[in-house]
């Protein structure tokens, strides 16, 4: 029956399932590959991959640098620091829109005609007005993020909160102030979680296209080096801690909003 | 000379040009709860938000204690059908908002984090006091999503009432209930202006005034001490406007006073259904907006029931 729930061991059983089934079907494709050529790295083996985590952690023989380390450093931090001012810019923009009409009116048209825009589009525009440097990745993060995000805060803070809950407040005694961060931060932090959560993949996307294109470290640097010796060991390494790492966030994040809204429920 | 706590002088409203106010003047004392009742679209959520002070009237203005009203403050408090309470906050965390706002600002809450703890322990057992006092002492802990409309409507009157404001608006409270659970919150009311009498007669000063809009007249009446018409349907032709001026208070008279523990007999009041159905509720317009407003006149000449009844005519048991 139609959204008839299921116990949590079915869940369980079903979610293992698809993964077995997902790593059987990377094994036969493997090695029907390696039936054909041995010495084949499109679609490494297992033994393969195992040689290649071996590789990215263990300190290259001339450079010293451990791979897997110096190229999550990179990107994690960029990452981050990119979303954190990213999402600081965006609630704060969102909620004064929410808020107050002129600034709606002022930021609004802007907002609608820059979310419009791909971000990987505007990456040429950032290498050229920012360089190719370290605040060149935070910027392309918190500009690519923002026009989303802001426009996923600014509409929760204009629709999602009752004028019933605003005037109520305003009868218990509450200054503006008061109004927007006691009741309608209050009441929309659980959507601005979720908006941040469904804006980690794109910043990823951002980060990764950029990297590929013009860094020198990063995940998205050693993908290309090793996408251009048709080496891809190493790649499936990385793409497994890309998504390892963006399920932990997004686990992160909805721990965050479970204990930090309760109320919301799941 | 009555204590008047909310006045409303020629008030007048309009969306474009349909007019929905006309010309409404409104007297409330303190103690009274009064019920205003109307056909739907009459506009008495209109009025409730031009005495909120949200939607401030085109014309005319309503005084608080003699001062005008320009925006909601905490001298008003206020209860809706729907969104009566904060999704965020427990039973408990909603009845001490008021008095967190009251006693702190938000550099207090974010900065000094000891002072404000202390305070903050006052204000919740003041909020889980009162919740006991209105037997929600389980739901203390309780989001609002967890509990039933009833018990949320409680909680939401445990809020306002203790910010102790001049007059509590009750803005169709109880239309959303089961019938067991309106009839407890009713009496509840009930119990409200008991406390009013008894202030009264030991020479405080009544603690709640009441403003209930309602559409279920039975209900008006029976938590009432005056029950107030306001409606479209009144006999403006030849009495100045050309178009229809929309709705003005046409009744205004006082109910029968009842106690909590009486047993409920609504045949008491069958007549004075009929008339707010006839004045109030007939599409027909037959009568001058004067015809029915007698409270005041009942008042001076001592036929009024209840809080309104001089102090030497009321039974004291």
């Amino acid at each position: 029956m139609i959204r008839r729930e299921i116990s949590t061991s079915t869940r369980i059983v079903l979610g293992g399932l698809s993964l077995v089934i997902l790593g059987y079907f990377y094994t036969w494709l493997s090695d029907s590959r390696h039936r054909v050529n041995p010495n084949d790295r499109t679609i490494p083996s297992w033994s393969q991959l195992g040689e290649a985590v071996q590789t990215v952690v263990t300190p290259h023989p001339r450079t010293k640098e451990v791979w897997l380390l110096d190229d999550a450093g990179a990107t994690f931090y960029r990452l981050f620091l990119g979303l954190l001012i990213g999402v600081l810019l965006s609630v704060f923009l969102g909620v004064m829109m929410g808020c107050f009409a002129p600034i709606e009116a002022f930021f609004l048209p802007s907002l609608s005609f820059l979310a419009k825009i791909a971000p990987t589009a505007m990456l040429a525009v950032f290498f050229v007005l920012v360089g190719v440097n370290r605040e060149m990745y935070v910027a392309l993060i918190t500009f690519g993020t923002l026009p989303t995000l802001a426009q996923s805060v600014y509409q929760a803070a204009k629709k999602d909160v009752p004028e019933e809950l605003i005037f109520k407040a305003y009868t218990l005694g509450a200054t503006h102030a008061e109004v927007i961060w006691n009741v309608i931060f209050k009441q929309i932090l659980p959507r601005v979680l979720d908006a941040i959560r469904l804006q980690v993949g794109p910043a990823m996307v951002l980060l990764v296209a950029a990297e590929w294109m013009v860094a020198s470290e990063g995940f998205g640097y050693r993908l290309r080096i090793f996408y251009q010796r048709t080496d891809m060991t190493v790649v499936y390494v990385y793409l497994i801690v890309l998504g390892i790492t963006g399920f932990l966030i997004d686990a992160a994040l909805n721990w965050t909003r479970r204990k930090l809204c309760p109320w919301y429920g799941d | 000379m009555h204590d008047i706590v909310l006045e409303c002088q020629g008030v007048s409203h309009a969306f474009g040009k349909h007019k929905v106010l006309y010309d409404v003047n409104l007297k409330i004392a303190r103690g009274e709860i009064v019920s205003l009742v109307g056909p739907s679209g009459c506009g008495k959520s209109t009025l409730l938000r031009a005495i909120l002070g949200t939607h401030p009237p085109l014309n005319g203005r309503v005084l608080m204690n003699g001062v005008a009203v320009t925006k909601p403050g905490r001298d008003r408090g206020i209860v809706y059908q729907r969104y009566s309470l904060f999704p965020f906050l427990t039973a408990e965390g909603n009845v001490a908002f008021g008095p967190m706002l009251d006693e702190s600002t938000i550099v207090d809450r974010l900065i000094h984090w000891s002072g404000w703890r202390q305070k903050r322990e006052v204000h919740l057992k003041k909020a889980a006091d009162l919740l006991q006092q209105l037997k929600l002492a389980k739901a203390v802990h309780h989001y609002p999503a967890e509990m039933s409309g009833g018990m949320c409507q409680r909680v939401a009157i445990a809020q306002a009432l203790i910010m102790k404001p001049q007059i509590l608006l009750l803005d169709e409270p109880f239309g959303a209930l089961d019938e067991a659970t309106r009839e407890e919150l009713q009496t509840m009311l009930l119990e409200l202006y008991q406390e009013n009498l008894t202030a009264r007669r030991e020479g405080r000063t009544p603690p709640y005034t009441i403003l209930i809009v309602t559409h279920e007249l039975n209900e008006a009446i029976y938590v009432s001490d005056r029950v107030i018409g306001l409606t479209q349907y009144w006999a403006w032709e030849g009495t100045g406007p050309t178009v229809a001026p929309g709705a003005t208070i046409a009744y205004d008279c006082v109910a029968p006073v009842f106690h909590p523990d009486e047993i409920r007999d609504f045949s008491k009041f069958i007549q004075q259904r009929e008339d707010l159905r006839r004045i109030v509720f007939n599409p027909e317009p037959r009568y001058p907006r004067e015809a029915h407003l007698n409270f005041w006149s009942d008042v001076d000449s001592g036929k009024a029931l209840g809080l309104m009844q001089p102090l030497d005519a009321q039974n004291p048991s």
